[in-house]
């Protein structure tokens, strides 16, 4: 196998680790902060994802980011560009994913607060104990 | 360990190998692929193609022009999104204010001192960031996550009281805010105002003239690449996003004592 699969490979097996760590926080911790804790990495898990899925390596050359750099002669430098540019799409998605999720999460954050202040813990175990 | 906690652990496993074996048939083969595919190729050709004039945005960089021309419908409604979770992190504060009457409390002079600096710095390249959106990596969001640093910065030094004193108030930041919002909306119908005026066909989101809209954005200013709608997109969503964040990490360091206030 080739080099860049090598490398891609052993990302690709760590970002499914990462996603398994991150549901396990999800599902199995009790506390809220750890719950947004790994719902962040589940979301970055994603993205990296995304971003990965719309890398490429040329056939020849390296690969180049998706920004039009050699503006002398149009017709070759577009043609080149088309050649060995990484894919934008991902990266588009991703670009707007990343802000919206500190959004979220900043929201999520408040709540976890006000949670706190209300209830004076973040153990959703104890405050289940609470409501009964 | 308990059982339930193994129970968890084995579904989580068993859940992730069927995932990346499904995604393994789902045709994705070996990454990084040699190709992009085809959707990609159109994209990249039509970034700044001066060739099909009718196709083209009219930028360097493809992110930008995927995010506020190809797909700028989309990018107008996850800005939605992200202030509906602007909106809605405000409305948890809501009735919480800050006495000014109380000293602001700071941080030492060093910090001070530093920070007074920086609050030239980063902003200068926050601004480069969004002004050049359209010709090397950045943009509106970029650049307003990295603006939004001083300002938490300058809370976190001087104190949220002296923020205040000074003439930085949540109305303010929220007229910002909104300000950055209605330029885009205005920025999107832009070229459909000015067609209705001269009687010409416009798109929503349009940048640069179509088939049967020959009206755009201008594309070159002199000799400098300006991007048409991208610059002012980016612009606009740099204040925006900037105010966004700023209002709600400056409302994250509200004291304690006044939040329990308005907490019955």
């Amino acid at each position: 196998m080739e080099f860049p699969i090598i490398v891609a490979s052993v990302i690709v097996v760590s970002l499914y680790v990462n996603l398994g760590i991150a549901l396990y926080g999800i599902f199995a911790r009790p506390s809220l902060v750890k719950k947004l804790l790994a719902i962040t990495i589940l979301s970055d898990t994603a993205n990296a994802f995304a971003v990965l899925v719309g890398y490429r390596w040329p056939r020849t050359g390296t690969p180049q980011p998706p920004v039009l750099m050699n503006t002398t002669n149009y017709n070759e430098s577009i043609k080149y560009y088309v050649e060995h540019a990484v894919d934008p799409l991902p990266q588009a998605l991703v670009l707007t994913a990343i802000v919206i999720g500190l959004a979220v999460t900043l929201f999520i954050a408040f709540i976890i607060i006000q949670y706190y202040r209300l209830h004076g813990t973040v153990d959703v175990r104890k405050t289940k104990a609470l409501s009964r | 360990m308990k059982k339930s906690e193994i129970c968890v652990i084995v579904s989580i496993v068993i859940f992730i190998f069927s995932l990346a074996y499904i995604t393994s048939l789902g045709g994705l083969g070996y990454l990084p692929p040699v190709d992009v595919r085809k959707l990609a190729q159109i994209y990249l050709s039509s970034t700044y193609n001066p060739f099909e004039p009718t196709n083209t945005s009219s930028g360097y960089e493809s992110v930008t022009a995927i995010v506020w021309d190809f797909r700028g419908l989309d990018t107008f409604f996850e800005t939605a999104v992200f202030y509906g979770a602007i909106i809605a992190s405000i409305a948890v504060y809501r009735g919480v204010s800050i006495s000014t009457k109380k000293k602001p409390i700071g941080m030492s002079p060093i910090a001070k001192t530093i920070t007074r600096l920086s609050t030239v710095l980063i902003p200068t390249v926050a601004a480069s960031i969004a002004f050049h959106g359209h010709l090397t990596p950045g943009g509106g969001f970029q650049a307003g996550s990295v603006a939004t640093v001083v300002i938490v910065l300058i809370v976190m030094v001087f104190g949220l009281r002296k923020v205040i004193l000074k003439g930085l108030t949540k109305p303010k930041i929220l007229l910002l805010r909104s300000l950055g919002l209605v330029g885009i909306g205005l920025t999107a119908i832009g070229l459909v105002l000015a067609g209705l005026v001269i009687g010409v066909n416009a798109y929503i989101f349009q940048n640069q003239a179509k088939p049967i809209a020959h009206i755009s954005y201008p594309m070159w200013i002199d000799d400098i690449l300006v991007g048409g709608s991208l610059l002012l997109f980016n612009l606009f969503e740099f204040v925006a996003v900037m105010a966004g964040f700023a209002l709600v990490l400056m409302l994250f360091s509200i004291e304690e004592e006044e939040v329990r206030k308005v907490i019955k």
